[in-house]
C-alpha cells in the first residue's frame, strides 16, 4: 500500500516535470489538455502488464520516447516495440494476432484489412494517425545553401528529365541564385520505405504531367542513387556534389533541405507547417469500420502559405475489439498517453515529429472510448 | 576415411579397434551424442529447404500481372517470378565473380609468402591478422565502403570512364557517390580473402618437403620451385579455397546493401550509380520489412534460389576435392624434377609399404616447420587426406591435432 502511494507520488512528479520540460520546447499544437494529462495520469498507475508491438521504424524514435514517458507513469507497464519489423512486418505480425497494436506507414489496405477482422472479430481494426513530420527535400550543392522548388521541377529532377543544376527549370523557381552547371545525382532509397510511399504519391498527385508511374513503397525509377534507410540517403547525400534526395526531416540531421512551393509561395519545413497542412488537407479514408482515422491527403489544398506542402502521416493500427480486455485497457491507455498533448510534445522534442492538430487528437481520443 | 585403409592394409591395428569397439556405456553414449550431431543437421538442412519451398510456392505460381500484393511494392513491375529472380542471380554470381577476380590473386600471394617466403615469426603473425580478417562484422565492413571506400575509389571510377570507357564495363554515367557495384565488389573481396588465404596456406604448407627440396636440388629458383611441386600439389585444394570464398560472398547481405545503389537489372557496366544488378540477399535484406502477404513468399523463393545456388557451389567445391584424377597429376608433376623425389631419398619402412597408407611418420611432417630436417616419407596419398581435412575444416587448425591422434 505504501509503496503504492509512493508509486502514484512518483508518478505524478515525473508528469509533472515532463510537462514542464516539454512546456519549455515549443508552444505547438496548443490544446486543452493540462486537466487531462493529470487525471490520466492517475489512471495508469494502477495498469500494470507488458504491451507488445511493432512495424514502422519512422516511429521509432518516437516510440522510445513515448514509452520511457508512459513508463514514468505506469511503472508497471511495459511498452515493447520492435521496429526492426517495417511497416509489413508489423501489419504482418499484427493481422496473425501476435501484436497489441502495429506501427504502419500507411493505413490498412482492404485485403489486410479483411485478414484484420480474423483477429479483431468482425468490427476489424482502426487506423490511428498518430505520429506526423514531413518529407524534407535534401541537396548538396556547392555554392548553394537555399533552394526553392515547385512540384513539377521536383517530378523532372527526380525523373532524370532535368539533368543539370543550371536547368531553365530550376532557375526560374530560384530567381536571382547562381546555379552551376553541375550534374544532378538523385538518391532515393533502395529498401522498401512508407517515405517513398509519401512522396510518390505527392509527385502523382501534383505533377501528373511528369510523374506517371504509380505510388509505390518502392522507389519506381530507375537510374537513381538507390542507399539503404533515411540515413543512407542523407549521407549519400552529405557525401557527394550535386546530390538531391528525399528523407523524413527528422533524419536529415544539418543538411539543407529545399523550400517547396506550394499555391504561389515556397514553403519551409517546420513541424507547425506539418501540423497546419494536415490539419487542413486531410480526407478521411473510407474503410467502413466505425471510428476509423485512416486520412488521405490532398496536396492541392495546401496553398495557404504556411502549410508544408508534403506531410508524412504513420499509423498505430488496432483492433476495435481486443480477445482480452485486459490487454484493451493497456493498449487505450498508452495510445491515449501518445496522443495527449504531453506525448506529442515528447515526441516533437525527442524525434522530431510534429504535434497532431487537436482536432485529429481529440477524435483519436473519441476512437480510443469505443474500444474494448 | 584414413582408418578404413589402416584397416586394410595393416592387420596389427584391427584385434585393437575391436577392443575399443566392445561397447562401454560412456561409448555407446558418445556414439549417440555424435551420431544425433551428424543427424541434427541434416534435419535442419531439410527443414530450411522445406520452409523455403512451402513458402516459396505461392509466389511461383501466382500470376504476378494480377495478384494484388504482387503487382505493387518491391515487386510490382514484373512479369512473373523468374523475370524477378533471374536479375537478381545474376547480380549475385556477378557481384561475386568480381569479388574474386580481385581476391583470388592477392590470397594466393599472401598464402604463399607465409608459407614460403616469411621468416616464421612474421608467418604467424600475419596468419593471425587474416584470421581477424574474417572476423570483422560485415557491417562494419559496409560502414567502412561507405565512409572510406567510396570516396577513395571515386577519382580511380572517374578515370576509368573517361579514358576507358569505350570498354563496355567502364562504359555509362559514371557514379558520382562512389556507390557502384566496383566499390562493392572492392570491399565484398576483402571480406573473402581471409578465407581462401587460410585454407590456400594450409594446403601450401602441405607440400612434401621432398618435392620442394628435389626441385631446389634440381637448380630451380625459388618460384621455379613453388611452381613446380607447390601449385601442382594444391591446385585442387586452391579451388576449393575459392568457391568456398565464393559461397561467402554469395551469400554476404548487409555489407552489398549498404555499399551498393542497386537496381534490379542485368548488367555488366562496373561503374554506374543506377545500373548496378541488385543480389538476392541484400534485395531480401531491404525489402523484407515492409514487403506484405505474398510479396514476403516471393523473397523468400528469392532466397531459395540462392540456397540452391550455393549449393551448387558447395557441391562444386567438394567434388574438385575428392577428384581422383589429382593424385595422378602430383606424381606427374613430380617426375619430371628428377627420380621420384617423393621416396628416393626413404628414410622410413613406410616407404616400401603401399601408397595407400599413410605412413605413421607422416604425422611427423605436420612438424615440419619446427622441425630442420624432414623425417617425412610419405606417398601422395596421405597428402590428399590431409588437403581434404584442411579444406573440410575450413581453417586448418585441426590439422596437427588430427596427426598426432593417428599415432600408434
Amino acid at each position: 500500500m505504501k509503496a503504492l502511494r509512493f508509486g502514484q507520488t512518483a508518478a505524478v512528479i515525473a508528469a509533472g516535470a515532463l510537462a514542464l520540460t516539454a512546456c519549455g520546447g515549443s508552444s505547438t499544437g496548443a490544446t486543452s489538455s493540462s486537466p487531462v494529462a493529470s487525471s490520466a495520469a492517475a489512471d495508469y498507475g494502477s495498469l500494470s502488464g507488458t504491451i507488445t508491438a511493432g512495424g514502422s521504424s519512422a516511429q521509432a524514435n518516437a516510440q522510445a520516447a513515448w514509452s520511457a514517458g508512459f513508463k514514468a507513469q505506469a511503472a508497471k507497464v511495459a511498452v515493447n516495440y520492435d521496429k526492426s519489423q517495417g511497416s509489413g512486418g508489423g501489419v504482418t505480425n499484427f493481422t496473425a494476432g501476435s501484436y497489441d497494436f502495429a506501427g504502419s506507414d500507411a493505413y490498412l489496405s482492404v485485403d489486410q484489412a479483411t485478414k484484420a477482422q480474423a483477429v479483431c472479430g468482425i468490427g476489424g481494426a482502426v487506423n490511428l494517425p498518430v505520429y506526423l513530420d514531413g518529407v524534407s527535400i535534401v541537396f548538396n550543392l556547392k555554392g548553394v545553401d537555399k533552394l526553392q522548388l515547385s512540384a513539377e521541377t521536383l517530378a523532372k529532377i527526380f525523373t532524370q528529365q532535368i539533368k543539370t543544376w543550371d536547368d531553365a527549370a530550376l532557375k526560374a523557381d530560384n530567381p536571382g541564385v547562381t546555379l552551376p552547371s553541375t550534374t544532378i545525382t538523385t538518391v532515393t532509397r533502395s529498401d522498401g520505405s512508407g517515405t517513398t510511399q509519401n512522396f510518390t504519391n505527392y509527385l502523382h498527385q501534383m505533377a501528373p504531367a511528369v510523374w506517371t508511374t504509380p505510388v509505390s513503397n518502392k522507389w519506381p525509377v530507375a537510374g537513381s542513387s538507390a542507399q539503404q534507410g533515411g540515413s543512407g540517403v542523407v549521407n549519400t547525400v552529405k557525401a557527394g556534389d550535386g546530390t538531391i534526395g528525399y528523407a523524413d526531416h527528422s533524419a536529415i540531421g544539418d543538411l539543407s533541405a529545399a523550400a517547396i512551393k506550394a499555391g504561389d509561395k515556397y514553403v519551409s519545413f517546420s513541424q507547425d507547417g506539418v501540423t497546419k497542412a494536415v490539419a487542413t488537407a486531410v480526407t478521411p479514408a473510407k474503410s467502413g469500420v466505425a471510428g476509423d482515422l485512416s486520412q488521405d491527403i490532398d496536396y492541392t489544398k495546401l496553398t495557404t502559405g504556411d502549410a508544408y506542402p508534403i506531410p508524412l502521416i504513420s499509423y498505430d493500427i488496432l483492433c476495435t475489439t481486443f480477445k482480452d480486455a485486459a490487454q484493451a485497457k493497456l493498449a487505450t491507455a498508452y495510445i491515449g498517453y501518445v496522443v495527449s498533448d504531453q506525448g506529442q510534445k515528447i515526441a516533437a522534442k525527442n524525434a522530431g515529429s510534429a504535434p497532431l492538430p487537436s482536432a485529429l487528437a481529440e477524435k483519436i481520443r473519441e476512437t480510443l472510448k469505443t474500444v474494448s | 576415411m584414413k582408418r578404413k585403409r589402416d584397416v586394410s592394409t595393416s592387420s596389427a591395428v584391427v584385434p585393437a579397434r575391436r577392443v575399443t569397439a566392445r561397447a562401454r556405456p560412456a561409448d555407446r553414449v558418445f556414439k549417440f551424442l555424435s551420431t544425433s550431431a551428424a543427424v541434427s543437421i541434416m534435419v535442419i538442412l531439410a527443414g530450411v529447404a522445406l520452409f523455403l519451398i512451402i513458402r516459396a510456392l505461392p509466389a511461383i505460381g501466382a500470376n504476378w500481372t494480377t495478384n494484388p500484393d504482387l503487382k505493387t511494392g518491391v515487386t510490382g513491375g514484373f512479369s512473373g517470378f523468374w523475370s524477378y529472380v533471374g536479375p537478381l542471380a545474376f547480380g549475385t554470381v556477378w557481384a561475386s565473380v568480381l569479388a574474386l577476380l580481385m581476391a583470388t590473386p592477392v590470397a594466393i600471394g599472401i598464402a604463399l609468402f607465409i608459407s614460403h617466403y616469411s621468416p616464421r615469426k612474421m608467418a604467424n603473425f600475419l596468419g593471425y591478422i587474416i584470421d581477424l580478417l574474417a572476423a570483422v562484422p560485415s557491417v562494419v565492413y559496409g560502414l567502412w565502403g561507405i565512409m572510406v571506400m567510396r570516396p577513395f575509389l571515386l577519382p580511380l571510377q572517374e578515370w576509368l570512364n573517361a579514358y576507358l570507357g569505350w570498354i563496355p564495363f567502364f562504359s555509362g554515367s559514371v557514379t558520382s557517390t562512389g556507390s557502384s557495384i566496383l566499390t562493392g565488389a572492392v570491399v565484398l573481396a576483402v571480406m573473402v580473402l581471409p578465407i581462401i588465404t587460410s585454407i590456400s596456406r594450409e594446403i601450401f604448407l602441405q607440400t612434401p618437403k621432398l618435392h620442394e627440396e628435389a626441385a631446389l636440388a634440381l637448380g630451380s629458383t625459388r618460384w621455379e620451385m613453388i611452381r613446380l611441386a607447390v601449385f601442382p600439389y594444391g591446385r585442387s585444394g586452391v579451388v576449393s579455397a575459392i568457391l568456398l570464398g565464393l559461397g561467402r560472398a554469395l551469400g554476404e547481405t548487409m555489407a552489398v546493401a549498404m555499399i551498393i545503389s542497386p537496381a534490379i537489372v542485368v548488367s555488366f557496366r562496373l561503374i554506374t550509380e543506377g545500373e548496378n544488378p541488385q543480389t538476392i540477399a541484400s534485395n531480401i535484406a531491404l525489402n523484407f520489412p515492409i514487403a506484405t502477404g505474398l510479396q514476403r513468399d516471393a523473397l523468400i523463393g528469392t532466397g531459395l534460389v540462392l540456397f540452391v545456388i550455393s549449393l551448387a557451389v558447395n557441391m562444386v567445391a567438394r567434388l574438385i576435392v575428392n577428384a581422383k584424377p589429382r593424385r595422378k597429376k602430383v606424381r606427374d608433376a613430380g617426375n619430371p624434377r628428377g627420380s621420384d623425389p617423393g621416396r628416393g631419398d626413404g628414410v622410413s619402412a613406410a616407404d616400401a609399404e603401399d601408397d595407400e597408407m599413410l605412413s605413421p611418420l607422416a604425422a611427423h611432417r605436420q612438424e615440419r616447420l619446427g622441425d630442420d630436417g624432414y623425417d617425412g616419407a610419405d606417398g601422395a596419398d596421405g597428402d590428399v587426406a590431409a588437403a581434404r581435412t584442411a579444406v573440410s575444416a575450413g581453417f586448418g587448425a585441426g590439422l596437427d591435432k588430427r596427426a598426432e591422434g593417428d599415432q600408434p
